[in-house]
């Protein structure tokens, strides 16, 4: 091989460089309480006992789930006396793993992952839920193009073998569980979709997207995600249809760690309940965490009722 | 019969500068298949994110959240390069067939080494973020390690190749005068060992941001956080505001190890040539003395603590149902998989020498392509398998574009910087009796890099094989998305079995890798 043959050796441009270089590798340590606020990782050990880390399911956008979850810290922290921080997680899995090692205290669970977290957490407390979501609902939704039809019942589904198909994220309950629920219930598999396989698209809000392009002919999406994007005029009725509405089911739901009441003192679990039931539309900052959930209160959430999602989970192999 | 074709084949043996041309061929088939995968419904969805690189959000919330995050990213990408660094030295060291030759006389441990490192190289780091957050929860110092395991083995593998490609004559003479072992190796190999490591190791931060981006993406923090949320829900202004951090980011520290590389007369990555370090050794001694300290305040300002590593966390419940993950089409997922892995390995190595010949007699056309390419390294690939789904129909051909595009921006950076530190007298002898621009850069330069730019595609391909996992959003039925159903299940059993496969395929992709590469640079 031939020797290198260097042409230009910039001296002006290599100080310059090393600069840059010293000043990117010491920008993480000049910048420590922005860190603290705004990392996920950072709930560190430090702060454990006294701070009460609240968390969600990545199912809206951020500056929506920055802002929704900020306000709730502040009210809960104002109720109960405690500091409360919020610790965004960017993945349904994620948010059960650190539920059920103890990072997050509080989480804003799924009906799938709810049943999940508490079954690798016994002794975890469902803490409430919205009036909406005893009763949720998914939406079959269709590129106007394919020329699916609303269909009558469950077993319209099979209309949707040999077309593209895409569920939400792998663990949503109103963007895949369920939706796959009715698909069984109409004999359709996965295996049957074109390509032989459904999509996962990550979020309702990237189904509609990829519906309403054609990308995939039809999807599964949450009922209140799908009503907000035609609310916002994301989603065009041009080209993206509802084909079909599931009957409801239980969804959403707030989980507490078993130990609260060690830690932050008796009855705090039932505190917590009260203060979340007792969030009122009259009340001014309590009004725009419920406009943000999209609820008019939320209620206690009987745990029986999620004995049908773990059943449904178990038939599908989500929950094993 | 075996003669006649061995003889045929030779016979047909390209001239060295039109090898690394030969994958681009595949672009023949997929030009033919793109019309009936394109569906063109999106291009108002492509158009919204076109615009919206001019007009990121400036909202305070916005840029803040993205500056911390950033901060996050870098921050992880540097403590896991560094710790992987020094571990895959070690590990290098172990797997040299030379060292273990001279030390002991046979070589079959250094075998045994490079097959038992390949386990935690099979393994993406995606993968073992994910793993390691059932076993140690959320705490920085995974995403770390998700890092540093498979970089460690990966830094070690090129390590022991390195070595083991070092001419060995002073060695041999230093031990026939009666030298002992381990000063021999040292005296013989370390200073000529330098130049290669350093090079690497450099490039390696790049790759370790990009790592840490994609960490984040997944859910493990830093500014990848942002990205996958914005991008998620569409929100493409706020969703630029991180991009254009991060180009600055990668574009300064690429700039910075350009200038170091540079300055320490380091050869271009692949190149295999040896040269001896000039005066750069006290200026390199004195950059890791320099880069100590920083690692420890990084290490603390994010809270990486490494007594957590004591604190292991039981495994989620778990049943094992054995029969049920036999009957997975393990087949169909593997061929699948495979296709996908050759198909993008094909396009990113092919592309990336073709577009530098179109380019040849345009400086514009060069620095839009370096631009493209910029972008490529910068989106991580599930941000292109979305973009690409907006026009195009979910499946292989869509994911293997998406994989691609992200290695072209990295393969074709590597081959610029070793085009432009290749000798150019051959190309400007030829330009100068009158061959055109393209062709004396095809015979003149690539001539040189042609052999060293496919072994180097050749290691390019086995990270792609890892990187199948991170588009499993298109819909492409492979090893990747079965991967994510079976984490997002708590399928023990499932993931035991596909890390398996995982570790025999790429066992398997670089046993041939390494006979490719041996054939290429022997000949």
């Amino acid at each position: 091989m031939t020797p290198l043959n260097f042409r230009r050796r910039p001296r002006a441009g290599f100080r310059l460089a090393l600069l840059a270089g010293l000043a990117l590798a010491l920008a993480p340590a000049a910048l420590p309480p922005q860190l603290q606020r705004a990392a996920p990782l950072l709930a560190g050990a430090q702060a454990r006992q006294k701070q009460l880390r609240i968390s969600a399911i990545p199912d809206q956008n951020p500056e929506k789930l920055n802002r929704l979850y900020g306000l709730v810290a502040s009210e809960l922290s104002r109720q109960l006396k405690v500091p409360v921080k919020y610790v965004p997680v960017t993945n349904y899995t994620a948010a059960v793993s650190a539920f059920r090692t103890g990072d997050l205290d509080l989480v804003w669970f799924g009906g799938l992952t709810g049943v999940q977290a508490r079954l690798q957490k016994p002794g975890a407390r469902v803490i409430a839920q919205r009036d909406i979501d005893a009763s949720f609902h998914s939406v079959f939704i269709a590129n106007t193009s394919a020329r699916l039809k609303p269909l009558r019942n469950v077993k319209g589904l099979a209309e949707l073998k040999g077309k593209r198909f895409t569920f939400g994220s792998e663990s949503s309950t109103s963007g895949r569980l369920m939706p796959q629920h009715y698909l069984n219930q109409a004999g359709v598999k996965l295996r049957d979709f074109a390509g032989g396989a459904p999509g996962f698209s990550g979020s309702h809000d990237a189904t509609i997207a990829l519906v309403q392009s054609g990308a995939y002919q039809a999807g599964a999406v949450n009922e209140q995600v799908w009503k907000s994007n035609l609310r916002s005029g994301k989603a065009d009725r041009r080209r993206v249809a509802v084909i079909w509405r599931t009957p409801g089911y239980p969804d959403y739901h707030w989980i507490a760690q078993p130990n609260l009441d060690q830690r932050f003192g008796k009855g705090f679990t039932s505190k917590l309940q009260k203060a979340f039931v007792g969030l009122r539309r009259s009340n001014p900052q309590q009004a725009r965490i419920l406009e943000l959930f999209g609820a008019q209160k939320f209620i206690p959430a009987p745990v029986s009722q999620y004995a049908a999602i773990e059943k449904v989970g178990r038939q599908i192999g989500k929950i094993r | 019969m075996t003669a006649i074709p061995a003889r045929s084949w030779r016979q047909l043996r390209l001239a060295p500068p039109l090898l690394p041309l030969l994958p681009a061929l595949v672009w023949l088939p997929v030009l033919l298949m793109l019309p009936a995968v394109f569906h063109g419904g999106g291009w108002d969805l492509i158009g919204q994110f076109a615009r919206a690189a001019f007009s990121p959000s400036l909202d305070p919330q916005v840029l803040g959240s993205a500056l911390s995050g950033l901060g996050v990213t870098v921050g992880i990408a540097l403590l896991g390069w560094a710790l992987s660094l020094a571990l895959g030295l070690l590990g290098g060291v172990l797997s040299s067939r030379t060292v273990w030759r001279t030390a002991t006389g046979s070589a079959l441990p250094a075998a045994w080494m490079r097959r038992l490192l390949a386990v935690p190289r099979a393994v993406h780091e995606l993968l073992w973020g994910l793993l390691l957050l059932q076993l140690l929860g959320l705490q920085p110092v995974v995403a770390v390690l998700a890092i540093t395991i498979p970089y460690a083995a990966l830094v070690a593998r090129v390590v022991s190749d390195l070595l083991d490609a070092l001419p060995t004559k002073g060695l041999e003479a230093l031990r026939l005068a009666g030298a002992p072992a381990g000063p021999a190796l040292l005296t013989a190999l370390g200073p000529a060992l330098q130049p290669g490591v350093l090079s690497y190791g450099g490039y390696r931060l790049e790759c370790s941001l990009r790592s840490a981006t994609l960490l984040g993406v997944f859910g493990l923090g830093g500014l990848g956080t942002d990205l996958r949320l914005t991008l998620q829900s569409l929100q493409f202004h706020e969703l630029w505001s991180g991009l254009w951090l991060l180009l600055l980011v990668m574009l300064a520290l690429e700039a910075l190890l350009r200038g170091l590389r540079r300055r320490w007369a380091m050869p271009a990555r692949f190149g295999l040539t040896h040269r001896s370090v000039g005066r750069g050794g006290r200026e390199v001694a004195l950059g890791l003395l320099l880069l100590l300290p920083v690692l420890v305040v990084v290490a603390m300002a994010l809270g990486v603590n490494p007594l957590q590593l004591g604190q292991l966390q039981p495994l989620p419940p778990w049943s094992a149902d054995w029969p049920a993950v036999a009957a997975l089409p393990w087949p169909s997922l593997i061929g699948s998989t495979l296709g996908l892995t050759l198909l993008a390995a094909a396009l990113a190595v092919g592309s990336a020498p073709l577009l530098l010949l179109m380019m040849a007699p345009w400086p514009w056309g060069r620095v839009l392509m370096q631009a493209i390419w910029a972008l490529g390294r910068l989106w991580p690939p599930p941000l292109t398998a979305l973009l690409l789904l907006f026009v195009l129909q979910p499946g292989v051909l869509t994911a293997a574009l998406a994989l691609a595009f992200h290695n072209l921006g990295i393969l074709g950076r590597l081959l610029l910087e070793a085009e432009e530190s290749a000798s150019v007298l051959a190309e400007e002898a030829l330009g100068a009796a009158g061959t055109g621009p393209r062709l004396a850069l095809l015979y003149g330069r690539f001539s040189v890099l042609a052999r060293s730019y496919l072994a180097y595609g050749a290691y390019r391909a086995d990270v792609i094989l890892r990187e199948t996992v991170v588009v499993g959003l298109v819909g492409a039925a492979g090893l990747g998305s079965l991967l994510l159903e079976a984490l997002s299940s708590f399928a023990i059993d499932q993931l035991i079995a596909l890390v398996a496969v995982y570790v025999v395929l790429t066992l398997v992709g670089e046993d041939l890798s390494d006979r490719l590469r041996r054939r290429l640079l022997a000949a």
